[in-house]
């Protein structure tokens, strides 16, 4: 009788996705994210590509590719900012990789618990990026934490209803 | 037992990416001499690059969906309209939704037309040289309060361009691509400004709060300051120019961190969170109208009259001038100038030669006393001159001062007034 190792267990359940999908989810991700905040004004309580890299973080179940493509995600993001490149980067590499790393100890098929890691790493994020602003960098900007949790739960809410969507693209044998 | 490097595989590859994304980090960041707000803000080349790769890859998207104009609000409006109608009649739904969705263009356009009109007014009105701009996208995330215009050096924007619109000021250029640029807007907490207010003309700087208000700092403490009162640029920081509305005073409150300055709530002129049409300040030269411009030309051609006019007045001053004789010529010797001429007008006054020359007679040899001149004076006639001069001419035909006597009788000719008298020498020697 086979024995289902953790190696085993997390390679049975590591879900595949089209090439496509992971080409064109971030993009969009980005797209909209940098295109939403226009029409919403100062309501653009959301962070798509943090919702996309934890995601995907969680059902590749593979650290390195949950910090890359969380990496990935955020110096483009940075990009699109006026700011150092890098910090929405290592916040987003951190949150990959937790992502991932969750995936493996967790039941991610749970939906509760998706949402709920959702929004606990996108408030870890806020948390990381506010660290490496005002203290690594040393700037005198502030954060408005009540936006910050807004922007949390928006996430939660957002994945609610994107997960289910990106499930139905996912490839099964 | 499995080695180092595979056990931990996953965490080492985690810390290289933070490591590496740090550095970058630390390559970028440039610190200035100002402290910890004085960072610099302009990017390296490479950074740039990444910057103009994210953005090129954004930008077509976003101007598509700009340009088809499949707004989320108006498709989430259609879509229950037309559940709405779809439910009374199926027949009049496709006709309801045509009309409908042209009747929502049609509005949309009508309302852009309306913006396009106001904002052209107001650029014509407008002395500066502007270009017109559709904002497109933002940095989608309110830590950095920046958005996207669909124009960028093809139309002629740079760096540090004011952007405007016909409410008030809306921020300025800080990058620039080939095709879009990113404005910083005045709400982001790194943006600055220099403001002033206009009726008490205190001035301050303008940046935003961590809520993404504008709000003016750097203010002493002045109680005629209320809310209400407007708030246009000081056209000090070389990229707004003077005068443009800012907003209005919102609310006045203490400076946390410094007892005797205040912090001025700002609520802005201009919409920014609806921006849609904007002006970018591309030439801070004046543009004037046709109408003021022929009121400059002409304003100068009688000014150049007028200077026509002086210069032709000085040369004629100057003309005459040459013509009318100087004290001192510099063509002529020393010796030959005009003060040494014998032929003065103003000559030193002479009694005039006497025919028969006396004892009498000044400067020959026996001349009497004072006292017995005068008795001789009495007892002869007085010598009779063969011309007495008259009215001041001599006979030659020069001017002359006319020979008056003194008090004693004596003529006031050099030599009597070099004769001294008898008791003077001793009495200037034996004091």
């Amino acid at each position: 009788m086979p024995v289902l190792t953790a190696d085993s267990r997390r390679d049975y359940e590591i879900r595949h996705y089209p090439v496509l999908v992971y080409a064109l989810v971030p993009l969009c991700a980005l797209v909209l994210q940098a295109w939403l905040p226009r029409v919403l004004g100062r309501f653009a309580w959301f962070d798509l590509p943090m919702v996309i890299a934890v995601y995907f973080g969680l059902g590749r179940r593979n650290p390195i590719q949950g910090s890359l493509i969380g990496g990935a995600l955020g110096l483009f993001e940075d990009a699109l900012t006026h700011h150092a490149i890098g910090i929405n980067g290592i916040a987003k590499t951190i949150a990959g990789y937790l992502a991932a790393s969750v995936g493996i100890r967790v039941d991610v098929e749970n939906f509760t618990v998706r949402v709920l890691v959702t929004f606990l790493l996108s408030l870890l994020g806020s948390g990381v990026y506010a660290f490496i602003y005002r203290f690594l960098l040393g700037m005198g900007a502030e954060t408005n934490w009540l936006t910050e949790l807004y922007k949390a739960i928006g996430n939660a809410a957002i994945a609610m209803v994107l997960f289910p969507m990106l499930d139905v693209t996912m490839i099964r044998d | 037992m499995e080695p180092f490097f595979v056990r931990y595989r996953n965490l080492l590859v985690l810390l290289a990416l933070l490591v590496a994304q740090v550095v970058g980090l630390a390559m970028q960041v440039h610190r200035t001499r100002l402290g910890p707000a004085g960072v610099d803000s302009t990017d390296g080349r490479s950074v740039l690059l990444l910057r103009y790769w994210a953005n090129s890859l954004v930008t077509p998207p976003e101007r598509a969906i700009h340009s088809s104009k499949l707004g989320v609000s108006s498709v989430w409006q259609n879509y229950f309209d037309l559940r709405h109608v779809r439910e009374q009649n199926e027949n009049l739904q496709k006709t309801v939704d045509r009309l409908r969705l042209e009747q929502a263009a049609l509005l949309e356009d009508a309302r852009q037309g309306h913006r396009l009109q106001a904002l052209l007014n107001f650029q014509q009105k407008y002395i500066f040289k502007t270009v017109v701009a559709q904002a497109i996208g933002s940095s989608g995330t309110d830590q950095s309060r920046v958005f996207y215009l669909d124009k960028g050096k093809d139309a002629g924007l740079d760096r540090d361009m004011a952007v405007i619109t016909a409410d008030g000021i809306v921020g300025k250029v800080r990058d620039v691509f080939p095709h879009s640029a990113q404005v910083l807007m005045i709400s982001d907490q790194t943006s600055g400004a220099g403001v002033i207010l206009e009726s008490t003309r205190i001035r301050g700087i303008l940046r935003g709060n961590v809520s993404g208000q504008p709000q003016m700092v750097d203010v002493l403490a002045d109680q005629r300051i209320q809310p209400g009162e407007k708030i246009l640029t000081a056209g000090g920081d070389e990229i707004f120019p003077r005068g443009l509305p800012v907003g209005t005073v919102e609310k006045v409150m203490r400076d946390p961190d410094r007892d005797s300055f205040i912090q001025i709530l700002v609520k802005p002129s201009a919409h920014l969170d609806q921006l849609d049409e904007v002006l970018v300040i591309t030439s801070m030269q004046p543009r004037f109208p046709p109408e003021q411009q022929q009121d400059m030309a002409t304003s100068v051609q009688l000014k150049g009259a007028e200077a026509e006019a002086e210069a032709q007045q000085k040369k004629t001053s100057e003309g005459m001038a040459e013509k009318l004789p100087g004290l001192i010529d510099p063509n002529v010797a020393p010796d030959q100038q005009l003060l040494h001429d014998t032929s003065n007008p103003n000559p030193v006054a002479h009694p005039p030669q006497s025919l028969h020359p006396d004892r009498f007679t000044p400067g020959a040899a026996g001349t009497p006393s004072a006292h017995q001149s005068s008795e001789d004076v009495q007892s002869k006639p007085p010598p009779v001159r063969q011309k007495a001069p008259v009215d001041g001419i001599d006979h030659s035909g020069k001017l002359i001062t006319s020979g008056k006597t003194s008090g004693s009788g004596k003529p006031s000719g050099s030599g009597a007034t070099n004769k001294k008298t008898p008791g003077d020498t001793p009495a200037r020697r034996n004091p």
